[in-house]
């Protein structure tokens, strides 16, 4: 990706804003572009999922700039609340995460998570429908078999797209803990799902049974000190997957080894820094994402404050660790007060494994160059952006003089965070979610 | 009571940690004791809000928990190095309230904190194990491979916070047997309400009396809801329901060593 010294030429052309409004039900929990990068799926925290689908790029003298919008082309009520009636507990139906499968034919699939149930959707287009039967009016009534005098043979005529999703297979009652992550695996028949101490292992065609890779519960509750926080397959080898913990740590497990995982293959930790060390140095250690690069060979796990890269091949260090907003170090206390310490930002690689990128708050997000190792801090708000807009770095004033365009730190919105990213898998479009609102954003052509 | 008398407003309490805690962030001149003291009745005040929720949030819980370990163990570390309990630790840790007391029953109750905090943990821990969580344990303690490497510097040991843990339930066996048994001779309720779980009602009772958690009077009221988890007879749930005020009484007599 072409840089500039000071700013970063990224245009944004803005998706139509849906017609959401500003209501709790509304806040995006998800965001995954499929493998080819066509679909762009969000899920919410009413249990919806709303896909996008990027427009046909029409290579025209007249519009030389235009690149493939992203245009909704299908929504449906993924998960219901829910309420357990022996435990008395409601069951969220926001919407966790959500996972593409790889295409295989002409219907899409994917699976989506509450904190409880997995269910594979398929999204599937209809745009031709059969006329002309025999017994049927074009109504749906029947017709009196004796009236019929002359027979003929329906055909294909086509229709208005209908795109349909119909859930496929539910994959419940297999976790006690509250789900937060899921991830396909390379042979594309089996899938895992984690909670906080377990992680199961399913097969796409078997609902009522899975498999227990990981149990990290201790018999006696008093005891826990860890929970898992994220898994993830290998991109490329079945048998192998990693999760992290609450404590800040990555294990990564072959499952040749064992039917349960509990002994790890490797065990990545970094030791702590003595000299940053403070009461809340567990609680912002603990790692709120995991993802394997494309390559399968590192890791990016994101923490409170940095993203780090791990190389599989060394356990003891990443091999790189970024630094996210290092000026929320000396406001420790006040973020834990407001539970803001708590929030948990994924992070993403770009296709080539050569940028990643993560959220913050004030409605930022930050992209770390890897070969360079320039980053750039950019603002995901209407009132800063217009469509087509080149997006403008921005700054934030840590201490001393406050320049002019720059922010400081007690002016930071931390209502306004930015959890969820998500990038093309081959081209550099990001879709950046804030709040209730999904912003997309383009690389520049030319 | 004790407790009673002195209790500041929720709002109040609210208000004041909101100018501690940025307090905390802005200076550097806090002494280390206040800030630590600071860190801790926030973590027990979250705790305490959490028990009250019908599904609390299991990561944030343990990450919580860990820290006011943490803090425990350091505090533990310095009052071992300080054999008598009198004079210079007391003073700072005195200075530490957010009301200034200095009732020498509070003293004790601060030494006594220690453990209830153990069994809080412990008690907050164990009603996030669902019961209905069939699935047997396979793991049991972790071995010593997947004991995550602690770094030095943190002082935390598992095997003594099972000890700990463990001394502490000990600890509040013997109250709850010496308190109680002039009780039981009253009460033969036992087979009647042997299987009912009383425990969400207990959290319920409990509540009203908790006010603005200061640590003190959270070390009063923790031996009450820790009784439950030490005892597996819901009878004395309902005893303890009932006899609280006089057993309060009871353990400050005890506390006190009169």
């Amino acid at each position: 990706m072409e840089e500039d010294a000071e700013t970063r030429k990224i245009s944004s052309s803005f998706l139509r804003d849906h017609s959401y409004a500003t209501e709790a039900a509304d806040i995006i929990s998800t965001v995954e572009f499929n493998h080819t990068g066509e679909l762009l799926a969000t899920g919410d925290k009413g249990g919806r999922v709303v896909i996008f689908q990027r427009e046909q790029e029409v290579k025209s003298k007249n519009q030389p700039h235009r690149r493939g919008e992203y245009n909704v082309y299908s929504t449906f009520q993924s998960h219901e609340p829910e309420f357990d009636y022996l435990k008395s507990l409601e069951i969220e139906e926001k919407i966790n995460k959500i996972r593409w499968l790889p295409q295989q034919n002409a219907a899409y699939f994917l699976l989506s998570t509450n904190d409880k149930t997995v269910k594979l959707w398929k999204v599937s287009e209809r745009d031709k429908r059969p006329e002309g039967y025999n017994l049927k009016d074009e109504d749906g009534r029947l017709r009196d078999p004796s009236m019929i005098t002359v027979l003929r043979v329906p055909v294909l005529r086509p229709m208005d797209l209908m795109v349909e999703a119909t859930p496929r297979r539910v994959f419940a009652n297999a976790h006690t803990y509250h789900i937060n992550s899921i991830s396909v695996n390379s042979d594309y028949e089996t899938y895992m799902s984690a909670d906080d101490l377990r992680i199961n292992l399913w097969n796409f065609e078997i609902t009522n049974q899975s498999f227990n890779i990981v149990d990290i519960k201790p018999a006696n509750m008093e005891e826990l000190t860890e929970v898992i926080t994220a898994a993830e397959f290998h991109p490329h080898h079945c048998n192998t997957f990693v999760y992290s913990s609450s404590k800040g740590t990555i294990r990564l497990c072959d499952m040749r080894t064992a039917a349960l995982c509990d002994r790890h293959a490797k065990f990545f930790e970094e030791p702590e820094d003595p000299s940053n060390r403070s009461f809340f140095s567990e609680i912002i250690s603990s790692i709120s994402d995991v993802k394997f690069s494309h390559s399968g060979r590192y890791i990016m796990t994101r923490d409170y404050l940095t993203v780090k890269v791990w190389d599989l091949n060394m356990e003891n260090r990443p091999i790189e660790t970024y630094q996210v907003h290092d000026y929320l170090r000396s406001k420790l206390c006040s973020l834990y007060e407001n539970d803001c310490i708590f929030d948990k930002f994924e992070c993403v690689w770009n296709g080539s494994d050569s940028v990643i990128m993560t959220g913050s708050y004030n409605n930022f997000f930050r992209m770390f160059d890897r070969n360079t190792k320039r980053d750039v801090t950019l603002e995901a708000s209407r009132e800063n952006s217009k469509p087509r807009a080149i997006l403008k770095p921005r700054k934030v004033c840590v201490g001393g003089k406050r320049r002019k365009d720059e922010i400081s730190v007690d002016s930071l919105d931390f209502s306004k965070k930015i959890l969820h990213t998500a990038w093309h898998p081959s081209e550099n479009i990001i879709a950046v979610a804030a709040t209730n609102n999904l912003y997309i954003f383009q690389d520049k052509v030319n | 009571m004790l407790g009673r008398g002195l209790k500041r407003k929720l709002s109040d309490y609210e208000e004041s940690m909101a100018g501690l805690s940025s307090a905390f962030d802005s200076s550097r001149g806090l002494p280390y004791p206040l800030k630590r003291q600071l860190v801790l009745n926030m973590c027990l005040t979250k705790l305490q809000t959490y028990k009250m929720l019908v599904e609390p949030n299991l990561h944030r819980s343990v990450l919580i928990a860990n820290t006011v370990r943490q803090i425990q163990e350091e505090m533990r570390q310095e009052s071992n190095q300080q054999p008598l309990p009198s004079g210079v630790g007391q003073q700072e840790s005195h200075c530490c309230d957010l009301r200034s007391v200095e009732d020498p029953i509070e003293n004790s109750l601060l030494i006594v904190s220690d453990d209830d905090m153990s069994s809080a943990i412990s008690s907050i821990l164990k009603d996030l194990d669902f019961v209905e969580d069939i699935s047997p344990p396979t793991c049991l303690v972790p071995t010593g491979d997947d004991q995550p490497k602690f770094p030095e510097n943190t002082g935390l040991k598992l095997e003594d916070d099972r000890q700990d843990l463990k001394g502490a339930e000990c600890v509040f066996g013997s109250f709850e047997i010496s308190n109680s048994t002039s009780y039981l001779k009253d009460l033969a309720i036992d087979d009647i309400f042997e299987d009912i779980d009383t425990s969400m009602y207990d959290s319920d009772f409990c509540c009203p009396p908790l006010m603005p958690p200061r640590s003190p009077s959270l070390a009063t009221e923790e031996p009450l809801k820790t009784f439950p988890s030490c005892n597996s007879s819901s009878a004395n749930n309902i005893q303890i329901c009932r006899t609280d005020l006089s057993e309060l009484d009871h353990i400050m007599e005890i506390l006190v060593g009169s």
